[in-house]
């Protein structure tokens, strides 16, 4: 961090070749600003002069730019030599000159972008009715139903994280059935145990991951009240046993299962087979060998695609809407079905949903780097499978040349 | 110690009529071999002549198909033997060196002993600087596994084998993923370990390990043992074209 600052601070103060290429795009962005229309409580509007001689200083900057760039593609070869803009006067004053450039182009961004946000959200705020325009309209909205929204922030960010938590402590239980094999000392009983065990998982996972939690949610939520009902309590008693956060908590926990035990399995097959025999050659048993050496490597393969499963979490909760949990998602359908302004309020909706995800990925990566191991980045939270694929199959490819190696 | 069956200089493990196979592929057929109390055997061979396969039978990381490995009055190859107590007696060492990465040194070779002979830590540490000592990385007792140069990887190996006062040490070409110049670090200590009276079965690549330490040497070509004698008679008169073959290149006249 110090070091890319440093390296930034040098940029900045040292004289370097490419000073127009960036900074003619800022001038131009600055121009733009100043063709935007004034707000009431943009104060260039009583400097006028001054905001005249910014426009034709930028104006200039981008003249001069048109000029050196004509000059390069004249003298393609020899630019370096018989440029003026490549001596040492010259190329030191273009450098201030590029500071005032982002500083015109600052001056001008504050008085229109910021004084406009600041005057559109005021003068939102103090309608009574629905504004028209896009962003007049979603500062209207959000102010008046922003203890609804944040509920459903809250509910959302709750069933997320709760339901991974849960979720990470049943795959783990769920995996050590799953990857369970008949050791030749087992004696039937525990053949048949680890049997079921194996075949349960592979049932779960495959029912799990095959249903869409749309309606898992639905099934889980019907199934409870109507368990519940059968016990003879009302249907007011059952909503306040049974409530639709408990339900959404339930489905997101026991989905995420699955596919986090996928994630933990392809980090546990993805170990080193030499690992394992070299833990069973000094006569501990297949259980010790794999809870002193195979399953804590395991499990650091699988943090980044584990950590992931929050992010596809905090994005998946929104189905569960449909019973009725009152998260980000359901929260905005109700703000949505007072004003009618749909696509206003699935923006915002679309905004918070990237902002926490990004916080959650930024948050995971930084604990990932804790445990030393590479995070993976956003962008790839798509690619789960496709990544845990890869891992797992570098550990079946490094398996079979082992295997060579033995007949060897 | 179970030590009580094998009578000194009596066969420490035998194996007999033992066969193998990878899928339809043949790779032990009906191998013969003993194993006496305080010997040193070398088993040499091209590769794919079965001798890995062999070795890792000894301790059953492969699951014979038939035969028996007779080791302290008891069958390996039956099934549901205890292999875990009989593997206690056993100690091995990869070509890979499969030290445990989620451990530092010491961990490596603490946690069978602390796990299976429930010594205290501290006694298993102490039993473990011992060892380590002795192989010469005494100074890295704390490092991480995944720190160690691929020779002192292996040393730790050995010694973490060692911790469990093995009757028995298996050594899977145990010098083949090292560079020529450190190859030597790992053969003393096996040199050592040789001298002090451990009985030893080592696969290796090293014929001159093989003729100076070993008390007998077998080679093996696909899949059965061609010929076994004393590395004098084996490297100096083999009796088959195929050994004489194989042997070529270390063969004095």
């Amino acid at each position: 961090m110090l070091e890319r600052l440093r390296r930034f601070g040098r940029f900045v103060v040292e004289d370097h070749r490419y000073v127009f290429l960036g900074t003619s795009v800022v001038a131009a962005l600055g121009v733009w600003f100043s063709m935007q229309r004034r707000s009431d409580l943009s104060f260039l509007r009583s400097a006028y002069a001054f905001e005249v001689c910014l426009y034709w200083f930028l104006m200039g900057w981008l003249a001069l730019s048109a000029v050196a760039l004509v000059l390069k593609l004249i003298h393609w070869k020899d630019y370096a030599e018989w440029s003026p803009f490549r001596r040492k006067p010259l190329v030191t004053v273009v450098r201030w000159l590029s500071y005032g450039v982002w500083a015109a182009t600052a001056i001008l961004f504050v008085d229109r972008a910021i004084m406009g946000f600041f005057s559109v959200t005021s003068a939102a705020l103090a309608q009574d009715k629905n504004p028209s325009g896009f962003l007049s309209s979603i500062v209207y909205m959000v102010d008046k139903s922003y203890g609804i929204i944040l509920q459903g922030i809250l509910t959302t960010v709750g069933l997320s994280v709760f339901g991974t938590l849960i979720a990470f402590v049943l795959a783990i239980l769920l995996v050590f059935l799953r990857i369970q094999e008949i050791d030749r000392s087992d004696n039937d009983a525990v053949r048949f145990l680890k049997s079921a065990g194996v075949l349960f998982a592979k049932v779960y996972s495959t029912v799990v991951r095959g249903t869409p939690m749309m309606v898992q949610g639905m099934l889980i939520y019907f199934t409870g009240f109507g368990l519940l009902k059968g016990t003879g309590m009302t249907v007011s008693e059952i909503g306040a046993v049974w409530t639709t956060f408990r339900a959404g908590l339930v489905t997101i926990s026991l989905n995420s299962t699955a596919y986090m035990m996928e994630v933990l399995r392809g980090g546990i097959e993805a170990v080193d087979p030499g690992q394992n025999e070299a833990a069973r050659s000094l006569g501990l048993s297949q259980w010790q060998a794999m809870i002193k050496v195979v399953f804590p490597q395991g499990v650091k393969n699988a943090i980044p695609a584990l950590s992931n499963e929050l992010v596809v979490n905090i994005k998946d909760s929104s189905v569960l809407s449909v019973i009725g949990v009152f998260d980000l998602m359901f929260a905005t359908k109700t703000v949505v079905g007072i004003y009618f302004k749909q696509i206003e309020m699935y923006a915002v909706a679309a905004v918070v949903y990237l902002c926490l995800t990004m916080v959650a990925s930024w948050l995971l990566g930084k604990f990932a780097r804790h445990l030393s191991v590479e995070p993976q980045p956003l962008t790839s939270v798509s690619d789960m499978n496709a990544t845990v694929g890869t891992v797992a199959g570098t550990g079946s490819s490094e398996y079979s040349l082992d295997m060579k190696k033995a007949r060897g | 110690m179970a030590n009580d069956t094998a009578v000194q200089g009596g066969p420490l493990i035998r194996v007999e009529g033992l066969r193998k196979s990878f899928g339809s592929h043949l790779v032990l057929k009906d191998i013969d071999l003993s194993v006496n109390q305080g010997e040193v055997v070398t088993i040499i061979g091209a590769s794919g002549s079965g001798k890995s396969t062999l070795l890792r039978c000894m301790n059953l990381l492969e699951t014979p198909d038939s035969g028996h490995i007779w080791f302290h009055g008891e069958d390996l190859a039956a099934d549901r033997v205890n292999i875990n107590r009989l593997r206690e007696h056993i100690g091995m060492v990869f070509q890979s060196f499969n030290l445990f990465n989620n451990m530092n040194v010491l961990g490596n070779c603490t946690l069978a002993p602390i796990t299976l002979k429930k010594m205290s830590k501290a006694e298993a540490e102490d039993e473990a600087k011992r060892n380590l000592i002795a192989v010469g990385l005494g100074d890295f007792i704390n490092a991480p596994a995944t720190s160690l140069s691929g020779g002192q990887k292996q040393r730790v190996a050995i010694a973490r084998a060692l911790c469990m006062k093995p009757d028995l040490m298996l050594f899977d070409e145990p010098t083949s993923a090292l560079d020529p110049e450190i190859v030597g670090e790992v053969l003393n200590v096996m040199r050592d370990l040789a001298a002090e009276g451990m009985t030893m079965v080592v696969v290796t690549h090293e014929m001159a390990f093989a003729k100076g330490v070993s008390d007998k040497v077998v080679f093996m070509d696909q899949g059965v043992i061609a010929e076994e004698s004393s590395p004098q008679e084996m490297f100096t008169n083999p009796k088959l074209p195929r050994t004489r073959e194989f042997l070529s290149r270390y063969l004095e006249d």
